[in-house]
């Protein structure tokens, strides 16, 4: 009896669910699903998925108690509108095929209601969107998104906070450098080689630059790429201080002589 | 009152039900190849032949066609016999059916390693394979509606209703989706291109599911579930609305697959509302199969044939409310592509189709050979580590399609992406995978076992071909037309139940594909985007026969994050020339649409030699043979002139230049790699391969900067 109890409460949550259904149905706003909305879509699906079970359980173990009618009971006879499993013979049709037997229950009620509701819910998601107009289609929710994002660059720009090929200058504290040397073994060993002794890409411990060797031209080829000849991008992965960074390194590779090095490409320039 | 004799046909029945187990072995053991070669490629062996994109397809075509497809048969043909009270309409068209099965898994298993394919999933087949699938699918048919006009019952039993609408449901959507131009005896184009390709292709895709995986399932289980149980069905009443409704439904939900995709919003919405309204019909199907069991649930404990059904019926349940919730833009927005979607297809495949099918075996087998389950012990073994198998598959699998998801779409505070090395999120989910592959070798080892113990049923029973029945003729129909009662009528009328079946599941599919042929302004043209040169062209048939588009979407979506990833977000006009269409549906490597241009030449050729030169860790497989093999060209002509035929606007008299142009551009790509100290002849596939990946996506680009 317990047992049943506490089934109650969990069945209580799963038809709280299935009425909120509709509110994250209708969700559309934002397409990114932050963090927050994906956990509270699973954890409603888990609530959700523990509820049916439980509910199953609850059903079936109906016949048992008999005695006491409880306000939980009733709101269950409501739903279901099922009667007892003993009066199933009234309920019997006539149909018989090898053998299997056909009963004449009633579709439940809770049943009908959520399928109803569920083409009010569809009507009124085509209107919106496609009537009235009210809700985003996804090249305004596109648009949107990147509205955010530029006013929050433009923020940052203000601020003085990102450098860019113009302001950048050359780091040289230890703990700069060496993130410079983390992102390069990461990003750049695969074609500059692991010292920079140059692979598909140029050798960095040579003399000969072929876009300059100044930070701002280091940083200036890092950030826009060299496309025709294979140097990607790499504004959209690396953030302005990290770019900063590698180049700092990269200076710091001159002279270094390691093995294997790629032969000289681009100008000679003097150093002092 | 007169009673026949006749006998039912077991023997058809045995043929099937072998086919089953054999092929469920295969086809189980092939996915747990490939879900090892995720983490581990080098199982391939080196060798193009097991390579993970030639071996998914076996693996889904084996899993769907070979292993769910006998299963189909097996169950239709015993139950149909019983519920019509008739021998099967024609032993002939029995064996045709059942070994023109046979030599479809075959002929697709020798072509889809060889790389002979369509691309289309679940639809891979060439054209001359998809004409015998189409003949034997008619062989079925119409041996399953000559057995309803000349059954001895009344009427037609819910089960048969499933039967008929997966007749003629899959019989339309196979040969719409299968329109193709022939090339070659073995190269075909889809006759669609692009965003009609798309929308074909998945209102194809998202059917196959519901009226080769759902539909004939449920017919099963309207039979074999009240049968294990003797119980009465729940609810006649129930029966109808979901039969009517799931039908009627199913069919327009197909373009929840191509959310956020370039097809015209109207149609994503209907995808959308019609995935939401389907979430009952299918829970009607499950209620009645549990409900069913009201009554008999003290038995389920001992049975293990009940036991599967109900988890087998629980599945579905999981599944189809999972669907709905998946079809929503703002959850798919974050599970499209990820392996979410594998694992809401496995809760179905494994549970639902697998576990109704252990179930159907386990109570047939003991009753065609008259005889008890050799081992119920060894069954509930199955059981168990079938669900765990289960489990451990699905669980690891929501877990890494959500994290990866996550990872694609985080920034920084300084609104950069925060993972913009794709491997970086490949490699975070590497534990899941490994999880992944155990818990499919768990599901495996279960219909090892099971086979064990049906073979040894069969070893200790004695099989009868021929089974003896007798019923009385069903003489004149008497049944009328009455208010109340029409849909009883309607049960007496076989062909005219088949017909209404068929109007019911022909206008959703309607009313989506039609108009995007028929409305220009649904895909608007894009004046810089150009045909395929030829040597494009032939790369892109070798990327086709690679099936690249097995890990590697075509499709940026229109978010930030991908866009920031990627590039300009996908639009419809830049695929008219795609026939097929290569969208894909799983980014197990990064999205390839906008590729062209932004690696050189070099770095394509050294990644194609050894991926993990150019991306240290990455989990792409070598592909060697496309620097050794020669560029089989001898069909460029007849390949220029079919896509001629299908509106692409190549000059009249352009096959004649073909040839010399398609060497031009070869010669530059070489001499550009010659350049960077890479010697290679003009006349291999990397070289069409590398010239097709840099044209990927780059047309728009000429646009943009004349817009500027």
């Amino acid at each position: 009896m317990k047992v049943i109890k506490n089934f109650n409460v969990i069945a209580v949550i799963f038809l709280l669910f299935i009425l909120s259904s509709p509110i994250f149905a209708e969700t559309t706003a934002e397409s990114g699903g932050g963090l927050e909305s994906i956990i509270k879509i699973m954890v409603a699906v888990t609530a959700f998925l523990v509820a049916v079970i439980m509910w199953l359980v609850l059903v079936y173990s109906e016949k048992s108690e008999s005695a006491e009618e409880s306000g939980f009971r009733k709101l269950m006879q409501m739903l279901n509108q099922r009667p007892s499993i003993d009066d199933e013979q009234k309920l019997l049709l006539d149909h018989d095929f090898d053998g299997i037997k056909e009963l004449n229950n009633k579709i439940p009620p809770w049943f009908m209601a959520i399928f109803y509701g569920s083409m009010l819910w569809a009507a009124y998601y085509m209107v919106d969107y496609h009537i009235l107009g009210s809700g985003n289609v996804q090249e305004d929710e596109y648009a949107a998104e990147v509205q955010v994002a530029a006013m929050e660059r433009e923020i940052l720009n203000k601020s003085g906070a990102l450098v860019n090929e113009e302001t950048v200058t050359v780091l040289d504290d230890v703990a700069a450098i060496a993130s410079g040397k983390e992102i390069f073994i990461k990003n750049c060993a695969a074609c500059h080689g692991m010292n920079g002794e140059g692979l598909v890409g140029p050798n960095f411990t040579d003399d000969y630059w072929i876009h300059g060797n100044k930070i701002n031209d280091l940083f200036k080829t890092i950030k826009y790429g060299v496309p025709q000849k294979g140097m990607i991008s790499w504004q959209a992965q690396l953030d302005p201080t990290q770019m900063q960074e590698v180049a700092s390194y990269i200076l710091t590779l001159r002279g270094t002589n390691p093995p294997n090095q790629k032969a000289p490409e681009g100008d000679l320039y003097t150093y002092e | 009152m007169n009673v026949e004799k006749f006998n039912y046909d077991n023997q058809i029945v045995k043929l099937f039900l072998i086919a089953t187990i054999v092929w469920g072995i295969v086809g189980l053991l092939v996915g747990v190849i490939i879900a090892t070669q995720l983490y581990i490629p080098e199982l391939n062996l080196g060798l193009s032949f097991t390579t993970f994109g030639r071996l998914r397809p076996l693996h889904t075509n084996a899993a769907i066609f070979a292993f769910v497809g006998n299963a189909i048969y097996t169950g239709v043909y015993y139950s149909l016999q019983r519920i019509t009270k008739a021998r099967m309409f024609s032993d002939v068209l029995s064996k045709i059916n059942f070994w023109g099965w046979q030599l479809i898994i075959v002929l697709a298993a020798v072509t889809l390693v060889t790389g002979i394919t369509t691309s289309k999933e679940y639809a891979e087949l060439e054209w001359p394979i998809d004409i015998l699938i189409a003949l034997v699918w008619v062989v079925f048919g119409v041996n399953m509606i000559g057995t309803l006009v000349k059954r001895r019952e009344k009427h037609i039993y819910v089960a048969a209703w499933f039967y008929i609408s997966t007749f003629v449901t899959v019989a339309v959507l196979h040969i719409g989706n299968s329109i193709e131009l022939p090339v070659t005896f073995l190269k075909s184009y889809s006759v669609y291109a692009g965003v009609q390709d798309a929308l074909v292709q998945w209102w194809y895709g998202h059917n196959a599911v519901a009226f080769f995986l759902t539909t004939p399932f449920l017919g099963l289980m309207y039979y074999f579930l009240p049968k294990a149980a003797n119980r009465p069905i729940f609810s006649y009443k129930l029966s109808i609305l979901h039969f009517w409704t799931l039908i009627f439904i199913y069919i327009w939900a197909g373009p929840h697959h191509l959310l956020y995709s370039a097809v015209p919003n109207w149609a994503q919405s209907l995808g959308t509302v019609f995935s939401i309204m389907l979430w009952m019909p299918s829970w009607g199907g499950m209620l009645n199969g549990l409900l069913t069991l009201r009554g008999a649930w003290d038995r389920v404990r001992d049975n293990p044939v009940l036991k599967f059904f109900v988890i087998g019926v629980t599945a579905y349940g999981m599944s189809t409310f999972e669907g709905p919730m998946l079809s929503l833009k703002n959850v798919n927005a974050l599970a499209h592509f990820t392996d979410w979607i594998l694992a809401h297809v496995h809760v179905g495949t494994l549970g639902w189709n697998g576990f109704m099918t252990f179930g159907m075996l386990y109570w047939l087998v003991p009753k065609l050979w008259k005889t008890d389950l050799y081992s119920k012990k060894l069954a509930n073994v199955h059981f168990w580590i079938g669900t765990l198998g289960m489990v451990v598959w699905v669980i690891p699998m929501w877990w890494s399609g959500i994290t990866q998801s996550l990872m694609w779409k985080e920034f920084t505070p300084l609104g950069l992406l925060k993972y913009p090395n794709f491997l970086e999120t490949v490699l975070q989910i590497v534990p899941m995978y490994i999880m992944r592959s155990i818990g499919g070798l768990l599901y495996l080892t279960g219909i090892l076992i099971a086979s064990y113990n049906l073979f040894k049923t069969m070893g200790k029973g004695s099989f009868t071909a021929e089974e003896a029945a007798e019923a009385a003729p069903r003489g004149p129909v008497t049944e009328k037309l009455q208010y109340g009662m029409i849909h009883r009528y309607l049960e007496s009328k076989a062909i005219l139940f088949t017909v209404l079946a068929l109007v019911a599941i022909l206008i959703g599919g309607l009313v989506e594909i039609i108009p995007t042929y028929l409305v220009k302004s649904n895909i608007p043209t894009i004046a810089s985007v150009k045909p395929y040169t030829p040597l494009e062209l032939e790369g892109r048939d070798i990327y086709i026969s690679n099936a690249c588009n097995s890990c590697h979407s075509q499709l940026v979506r229109p978010f930030r994050s991908e866009v920031e990833r990627y590039g300009e977000y996908s639009k419809a006009g830049e695929f008219v020339y795609d026939h097929p269409f290569l969208w894909g549906s799983k980014r197990t490597g990064p999205d390839l649409h906008r590729i062209g241009k932004k690696y050189s030449n070099m770095w394509h050729y050294l990644h194609m030699e050894n991926p993990r030169s150019m991306s240290p860790g990455s989990l792409m497989p070598p592909y060697p043979w496309l620097l050794e093999n020669k560029l089989d060209d001898s069909n460029l002509k007849a390949k220029i002139s079919a896509m001629r035929t299908l509106g692409v606007p190549y000059e009249e008299g352009y096959e004649e230049v073909a040839h010399a142009e398609m060497a031009q551009q070869a010669e530059t790509i070489v001499n550009d790699l010659l350049d960077n100290g890479i010697v290679v002849e003009p006349d291999k596939e990397i070289v069409a391969l590398i010239a097709y990946l840099q044209r990927l996506g780059t047309d728009i680009k000429a646009e943009v900067a004349e817009n500027k």
